[in-house]
């Protein structure tokens, strides 16, 4: 009892020190006074109806993309399932800038395609096609675990009440992904909301509302007009926090059966192209890396060359790698036990506190990366964590828990719940049962939120990018700064970079993933 | 000499009594069935027998031991649940002997009496297997000889063979009866089978809506029920069987 205690009291105290109080804390620097002058001014009306348009219009195209390629996955023919899975989702693994960046490289002003043509994608068209490129994978990953939930014989009890095809399609279908879909919306259209990287890559002189408050802040240092711009970014975000947990899921009914597929040629020959258009797309922009890391310059000299390594090298690539390594190792590691150790709290002891803890943890999902960078960076410059690896470190623990809580939350609840009634009379402490008990029986679980702190450390620029200094920078704000100086060779080789690393390291996990498939020792209960 | 006393225990969840006020004792050596239909207060009664849930008023005592506030482990109790609760990370052997090294040093000991335990559940061909690879009756086995192994006074048995099919349930009725008779361990046994209830026990305990309704042999139960309730829900329903079983067979019982 009593370490189950003092684990709750330490959560808490950690959840209270770095999500509530920054935000308070931002709030009460805010001079209040300039926030008529911030809102009527002109630069602002245009970003954010600016941001409006372009985001809705994003939103729009990757639910549709996403829907149907989970659709073209999980109802057609197609084949190499497993594998189409895992390629469409490669985009998540480099950061949105690179989306930007690989979109000039193709459509920029000087880019491989737009040349040849006559024209150029700067401006919304350009964060319109960045902004679905990055996000469109987790609308199709939502949708697509949508349908894994759709029970198999509720069409064939549509079939016998003689409903049409689109009568079962509103009364099955869009029942079963109601849910799914609405999250997938709100995500989606958050994401691409306050997402930085793509119009700052792209977007030319269309000013958005998080390139605004990225150049209020880093560019004039001005906190308070930041801050409020921040306000704007967590309307999206707080009301698709409060539509994820006030709406009731009934899909909960698994579909243990398998689908069965009616043979349509017609249909699955076009929607298996389509696939592989996107595919294509997504290769192509990655494609566009590797040769702007290898020529000399597009426009003047396109020989081979080696230069923009040196370049990058020179600048001190390695120690980028190394810094970012680190941050994400350690950010793996303390965020899964954080996630852990939480969700173990709050999905096996019960308590209005285990429910605070609850909402607090899955409230770091409903804000943004730069709002949470902008107000670590106003709490916590004093602090002695500041200025070093850890304050970067806690930021990306706070900013990505939510997703891993909430994988161990859902993993834990399914773990036999007699287990510590079995361990309290056996004699044996609650820590030893988690460890030679509970954690082998998660394994999966623990691996999958290992993954997904990793990536996303690896490839944030949001919430770090106002709380590096030279000694700590990651690799992926590098990109940052050659986009800045249009350098798109180097930023080219650094993208790559952080995709190799990434995919190392989830192909790792799919490889033991498989060796624990394959040996199947045991089944969770 | 009675081993367990339960002095007017109650229970009180959000202003809704559980159990209310209740009594009785289990004498050493004894196998009790608690008897009720779902929602009766049987299983929070065995949760605060346990000690894993607290009783809102009330005292346990074992011998002239008040162990209403001791910790589970030092109760001398051993549980075995419905759902079995085994590790299943661990294989057969592995699970009975987790509890048992941390109780005994010696491993060599530990593997000898897990073995013997195992052998008294006649699971002693299955020790290397994983629980997903048993059925489920087998699976019980195996929880109960972790529970056994241990040595406790008491245990305690949560509906044990509710996910268990017809055929199985017979089975381990009478083995859980020949062990009971081979280690004279008290057995306190929750369940709501009528016919589980009556073959297995010394005395009943028929509960309702968190009172003990009756409290006797199976005999003086059935011959002389308490009330219209008891009739009903214990009685009657074993007549039923038994005249099935008369019509089926052409045997008069």
């Amino acid at each position: 009892m009593k370490k189950i205690s003092k684990s709750k009291l330490f959560v808490c105290i950690f959840l209270l020190i770095f999500v509530v109080y920054p935000l308070i804390e931002m709030l009460l620097q805010v001079s209040w006074g300039g926030f008529g002058k911030l809102v009527t001014s002109d630069n602002f009306i245009e970003a954010l109806t600016n941001s409006l348009k372009v985001t809705t219009a994003s939103t729009i195209v990757s639910i549709l993309l996403g829907y149907f390629l989970a659709y073209t996955l999980n109802r057609t023919n197609i084949k190499h399932r497993a594998v189409l899975k895992v390629l469409l989702t490669l985009p998540m693994l480099i950061p949105s800038i690179s989306h930007g960046l690989g979109l000039i490289n193709l459509f920029g002003v000087n880019g491989i395609i737009s040349k040849k043509f006559g024209f150029n994608i700067i401006g919304p068209v350009g964060i319109m096609m960045g902004s679905v490129l990055y996000s469109f994978p987790i609308a199709f990953l939502m949708i697509d675990d949508g349908f894994h939930y759709i029970n198999p014989s509720m069409y064939d009890n549509a079939k016998v009440l003689g409903l049409s095809k689109w009568q079962s399609f509103k009364t099955v279908t869009l029942c079963y992904l109601k849910k799914p879909l609405l999250s997938a919306i709100f995500s989606v259209f958050t994401m691409a909301f306050t997402d930085y990287g793509v119009p700052l890559a792209v977007g030319g002189k269309f000013l958005t509302l998080p390139v605004f408050l990225y150049k209020e802040v880093i560019g004039l240092l001005d906190f308070s007009r930041g801050t409020m711009i921040g306000l704007f970014l967590l309307i999206p975000a707080f009301i698709s926090f409060l539509f994820d947990n006030f709406t009731r899921d009934y899909t909960s009914s698994n579909g243990e059966k398998e689908m069965i597929i009616k043979n349509s040629k017609f249909k699955d020959t076009i929607l298996t192209i389509c696939t592989y258009i996107v595919l294509i797309i997504i290769f192509v922009i990655i494609g566009s890396f590797v040769y702007y890391s290898f020529i000399d310059n597009f426009v003047l000299n396109k020989a081979f060359s080696l230069k923009h390594f040196d370049y990058v090298i020179g600048d001190g690539l390695f120690e980028y790698i190394f810094n970012s390594l680190l941050i994400a190792i350690v950010v793996s590691i303390v965020g899964c036990i954080i996630a852990y150790t939480t969700a173990y709290i709050t999905a096996r002891k019960k308590g209005k506190l285990s429910k605070l803890i609850h909402i607090f943890t899955i409230l770091s999902l409903a804000i943004p990366g730069v709002v949470l960078g902008l107000s670590y960076t106003i709490s916590f410059n004093n602090f002695f964590i500041y200025n070093t690896y850890i304050i970067l470190i806690i930021v990306n623990i706070i900013h990505f828990i939510a997703s891993p809580y909430l994988m161990a939350y859902n993993a834990l609840q399914k773990v036999n719940s007699n287990f510590e009634a079995v361990a309290k009379t056996c004699n044996i402490s609650i820590f030893k049962l988690i460890i030679d008990v509970i954690v082998p029986c998660t394994k999966k679980t623990i691996r999958e939120m290992f993954s997904y702190f990793f990536v996303n450390s690896m490839v944030t620029i949001s919430a770090v990018a106002f709380l590096f200094n030279v000694e700590t920078m990651p690799l992926s704000l590098l990109i940052n700064n050659y986009e800045g100086t249009m350098m798109l060779g180097e930023a080219a080789i650094v993208s790559l970079i952080i995709l190799i690393i990434n995919m190392f390291v989830k192909g790792i996990i799919y490889i033991i993933n498989r060796i624990e498939h394959n040996r199947s020792m045991y089944g969770v209960n | 000499m009675a081993n367990l006393f339960i002095k007017n225990l109650t229970k009180v969840y959000d202003n809704r009594t559980v159990l209310n006020n209740i009594s009785f004792d289990v004498k050493d050596g004894e196998f009790l069935s608690i008897l009720g239909p779902s929602g009766c207060g049987k299983t929070t009664l065995l949760k605060i027998l346990i000690g894993i849930e607290d009783a809102t008023t009330g005292k346990i005592f074992k011998e002239d031991l008040d162990v209403t506030n001791l910790d589970s482990s030092k109760r001398g109790m051993g549980i075995v649940f419905q759902n079995y609760a085994l590790f299943p990370n661990m294989t057969v052997l592995k699970n009975v002997m987790y509890a048992l090294n941390l109780k005994i040093k010696n491993k060599e000991q530990a593997k000898k009496d897990a073995l013997k335990m195992l052998k008294l559940v006649n699971m002693e061909d299955h020790i290397h297997k994983y629980p997903h690879e048993l059925s489920g009756g087998q699976q019980q086995r195996v929880a109960i000889a972790r529970t056994l192994v241990l040595e406790p006074d008491i245990v305690l048995f949560d509906e044990p063979m509710s996910a268990l099919d017809a055929d199985n349930r017979l089975a381990l009725r009478r083995e859980i009866k020949e062990i009971q008779k081979k280690l004279k361990t008290t057995i306190i046994y929750i369940t709501h089978d009528q016919e589980e209830a009556f073959s297995l026990s010394d005395r009943v305990m028929v509960m309702k809506d968190g009172n003990i309704v009756q409290i006797d042999t199976p005999n003086r139960i059935y011959n002389h029920p308490k009330n219209e309730y008891v009739r009903n829900f214990v009685v009657s329903h074993l007549i039923e069987k038994v005249s099935s079983i008369e019509k089926c067979t052409g045997i008069d019982l």
